[in-house]
């Protein structure tokens, strides 16, 4: 099992309405196939009661590229009774340098959202 | 051209926000992009706008657009076509920061939201730097 010390890459979605960790979110990363130019899901996840989700990929498998982050913000907020503005949330980024590892938080409300990279 | 000459002209110019649409009314959509790095608009920013088919899930492309010197896009819908859809604006970012010498983290951003009340005013600002990025639903 991967832990948290050997994922390349993570993320930490935190509620800014309620002020608690974004707990049992689901997400998935994908990959762009730059030929094809077409997403290919590498793996889905669900976020703890942190609201950390770690393990979406491999340090081999993490090859230079283009990634997107998907977050079922949508499902999240339903599951809390609650409408959102945004259906989901998607972070495209872009990989070049391997060595670093890639820390990618969502913070959010129902009406706005912030990422950064660390 | 003597000043008073300028001013005169000044006055007659229709100031960039009530620039009409097509239909003759402003857009009930706006966006502002803000380059938080630099503390400047983000200006000269491609952006397009798509609007989402309910029944086939299938996005179409609704207008494509540069942001001014004040990071706006006035135009970006008419009234007419602002239905009740989920609809995707995409920041040409990486373009924007290649252009002054710099990468970025994010080739582009994609902000998709829902609209259930088109009577209502939307505005989606995003708010951007080479590592983060922040957007809010305002008004």
């Amino acid at each position: 099992m991967m832990t948290a010390e050997s994922s390349p890459l993570s993320t930490h979605v935190y509620n800014t309405c309620d002020g608690v960790p974004g707990a049992k979110m689901d997400l998935s990363l994908h990959r762009l196939d730059s030929k094809l130019m077409i997403w290919t899901m590498i793996s889905i996840g669900t976020t703890n009661e942190k609201g950390c989700c770690h393990g979406l990929i491999s340090q081999e498998a993490f090859t230079p590229g283009m990634y997107k982050l998907r977050f079922e913000t949508g499902s999240y907020w339903e599951s809390l009774g609650q409408t959102s503005f945004y259906p989901y949330v998607e972070v495209v980024f872009t990989v070049r340098e391997l060595s670093q590892r890639f820390h990618l938080p969502l913070l959010m409300s129902r009406f706005s959202y912030s990422t950064y990279r660390s | 051209m003597s000043a008073f000459r300028l001013q005169q002209l000044k006055g007659q110019l229709i100031p960039e926000t009530k620039i009409p649409t097509m239909a003759g009314s402003p857009s009930p959509l706006t966006t502002h992009v803000l380059n938080t790095a630099m503390g400047v608009p983000g200006s000269n920013m491609t952006i397009r706008l798509y609007q989402q088919d309910l029944s086939t899930n299938v996005w179409t492309l609704i207008t494509t657009g540069t942001t001014n010197d004040d990071g706006r896009c006035p135009g970006l819908i008419t009234k007419q076509q602002f239905k009740p859809a989920v609809y995707k604006m995409h920041f040409e970012t990486a373009q924007y920061w290649e252009r002054m010498g710099e990468t970025s983290f994010y080739p582009y951003v994609e902000i998709v939201f829902t609209i259930t009340n088109p009577d209502q005013k939307y505005h989606i600002p995003l708010l951007v730097s080479r590592f983060s990025y922040s957007t809010y639903r305002g008004s």
